[in-house]
């Protein structure tokens, strides 16, 4: 299934291309969309494969948004504050990480909730004049708010993401990051040194998602707390993580090209309610489905490695 | 001497696991350890591996003081240990649990090389058939054998093995045996658990007897159980389970 990922791409390329009349904003819009979710649900994947489950990636997603909007608005280059974003979120995860990584389970993702809101109300109550307060403030936008250009911008950040986790996947991280995850005492007493391997993973999964937040940030042209750091986009992040499949790269993207897709479509059909509906679909998958959309294809492809 | 304990002592509330033990392993050796169930001797190789730390006493392998270091260290200076209890990673492959060892362990690996050292391991332990099964479908002697194996591919200088041959067939277990004098030959020290007599008479250069944490004995198989507090330690134990 070697093509699946090279076809992907080129189907990605040629969105904007497509002859789609009235419809065609709307649909590179709706692209865009899926490449930011299908980007923040891969990031936080790739630190969820050590078995720690963080409820802070719209900290981070928010983190990386207003250092761009704050930097861009001071009047620095706009391609010096983009890379501020995933900057001064992997530095403040790697700080997070340390305090909060040798938690364990349950208490590990409360840690990083309560960071998430705390952070929250944090940039709320900062002076009007530095972040905005509850009301946010104006991003510039990049490449002159171009929307073709920004889509291919945004295009470039999720293969960054992408190729990260393709990284992580066939280097020894790999091994080590499973390693902790169904056993992390075993893990150790094998040599696997499990905090240094977890805050890397944090750490790389933060700056991963600062990125998409600064770029998220160009593309929306606002950062507001409530929805820069909303619980919702956590949530989002998990969700299309796992429906689509976690500790994969296709299932997150899988996940949100699917998801996103869907959403669209029922609100385009249903107008009223279809929340509802889209969340009856995402439950069904996860009770039937525990490994994703992937395993439907895993499960086949197993079979056929069972039957030689 | 390749390990060194001394006066090594470890309490669980008011209970004493452990109480001031002393022993020694030289290069190539294969030391027992018998005696009682909760006599403390898988709390010994937990105090050796690291998976808590002691409260008193030290522990030296090849002049190294590794009384404080994390269990992750003392993997990376070449202590390698099986749990009694296994510990398979359930969702990976025979092969891939022997990957972990064969990459963290005592020596640095590319993947290359861990993937070479784990073929090698597999063929040693016989479990090259299975390579390619997720250890969850194994049954329980596979499991030990991959518990084991996984050990053995972090390429220790010393092997702590926490009743390895527990539950297993004769047969399996002489297989096993094989493993542990094949893997000794290449210049490995030995530190078993064992409640299987026949193995400990076959296998042990040198036995030390555990009862309520402290030794009681300690020479070679005939000398320990023929040792009359060794008897006791036993016939105590036998009384308490036949009442």
């Amino acid at each position: 299934m070697r093509w699946v990922g090279p076809a992907a791409l080129c189907v990605a390329l040629l969105v904007p291309l497509v002859p789609a009349g009235g419809y065609q904003q709307y649909v590179v819009q709706v692209a865009t969309f899926v490449l930011i979710n299908a980007a923040v649900a891969l990031a936080w994947d790739i630190q969820a494969r050590t078995g720690q489950l963080s409820l802070a990636p719209a900290a981070f997603f928010g983190l990386g948004a207003y250092a761009y909007t704050m930097a861009a608005l001071r009047g620095v280059p706009l391609a010096v504050a983009f890379l501020l974003g995933p900057l001064v979120a992997g530095v403040v995860s790697l700080g997070l990480g340390i305090v909060t990584l040798r938690l364990q389970g349950l208490y590990f993702a409360i840690a990083t909730l309560a960071f998430a809101e705390v952070v929250k109300v944090i940039f709320k109550e900062l002076p009007l004049d530095l972040t905005g307060g509850a009301v946010g403030l104006t991003a510039p936008p990049l490449l002159g708010g171009h929307q073709t250009g920004l889509y291919y911008l945004g295009l470039g950040v999720f293969l960054v993401v992408v190729v990260a986790s393709l990284a992580v996947r066939h280097s020894r991280l790999h091994y080590a990051f499973t390693a902790i995850r169904q056993g992390e005492l075993t893990a150790r007493v094998l040599g696997v040194r499990v905090v240094r391997t977890k805050l890397l993973a944090f750490v790389l999964s933060a700056a991963l998602i600062g990125m998409v937040g600064a770029y998220a940030t160009s593309r929306l042209f606002f950062v507001i707390p409530e929805d820069t750091f909303g619980i919702g986009l956590s949530v989002t992040a998990l969700a299309t993580a796992i429906f689509g499949g976690v500790y994969t790269t296709a299932g997150p993207v899988l996940g949100a090209v699917i998801l996103r897709s869907l959403e669209e479509v029922l609100r385009l059909v249903l107008r009223e309610g279809y929340l509802a509906v889209y969340g009856v679909i995402l439950m069904l998958v996860i009770l039937y489905l525990p490994g994703g959309l992937v395993s439907l294809w895993n499960r086949r492809s197993r079979d056929v490695a069972g039957g030689d | 001497m390749l390990l060194a304990a001394t006066s090594l002592s470890k309490r669980f509330g008011g209970v004493a696991a452990v109480r001031r033990l002393d022993f020694h392993l030289d290069p190539g050796e294969i030391l027992a350890i018998i005696g009682p169930n909760g006599a403390g001797k898988t709390t010994v190789l937990n105090l050796l591996s690291g998976v808590f730390p002691a409260d008193e006493g030290r522990i030296v392998l090849d002049g190294v003081d590794i009384t404080h270091l994390p269990a992750e260290d003392r993997c990376h200076l070449g202590l390698g240990r099986a749990f009694q209890v296994v510990q398979p990673f359930p969702e990976m492959t025979v092969r891939d649990n022997l990957m972990i060892g064969a990459l963290f362990g005592s020596r640095r690996r590319s993947l290359a090389e861990a993937r070479a050292r784990t073929e090698e391991v597999l063929a040693l332990t016989g479990l090259a058939d299975r390579a390619a099964m997720p250890a969850r479908d194994l049954t329980l002697a596979w499991e030990k054998r991959v518990e084991m194996a996984r050990a053995i591919a972090t390429s220790p200088r010393v092997l702590l093995l926490d009743e390895v041959m527990a539950g297993l067939l004769p047969q399996e277990a002489d297989e096993m045996l094989a493993v542990v004098r094949s893997v000794r030959e290449t210049g490995v020290a030995v530190l078993f658990i064992e409640h299987v007599m026949r193995v400990v008479r076959d296998l042990a250069d040198r036995v030390i007897v555990m009862d309520f944490g402290e030794k009681i004995a300690e020479g070679s198989y005939a000398d320990v159980t023929g040792h009359p507090r060794v008897i006791e330690a036993y016939l105590g134990m036998e009384e308490a389970g036949g009442a």
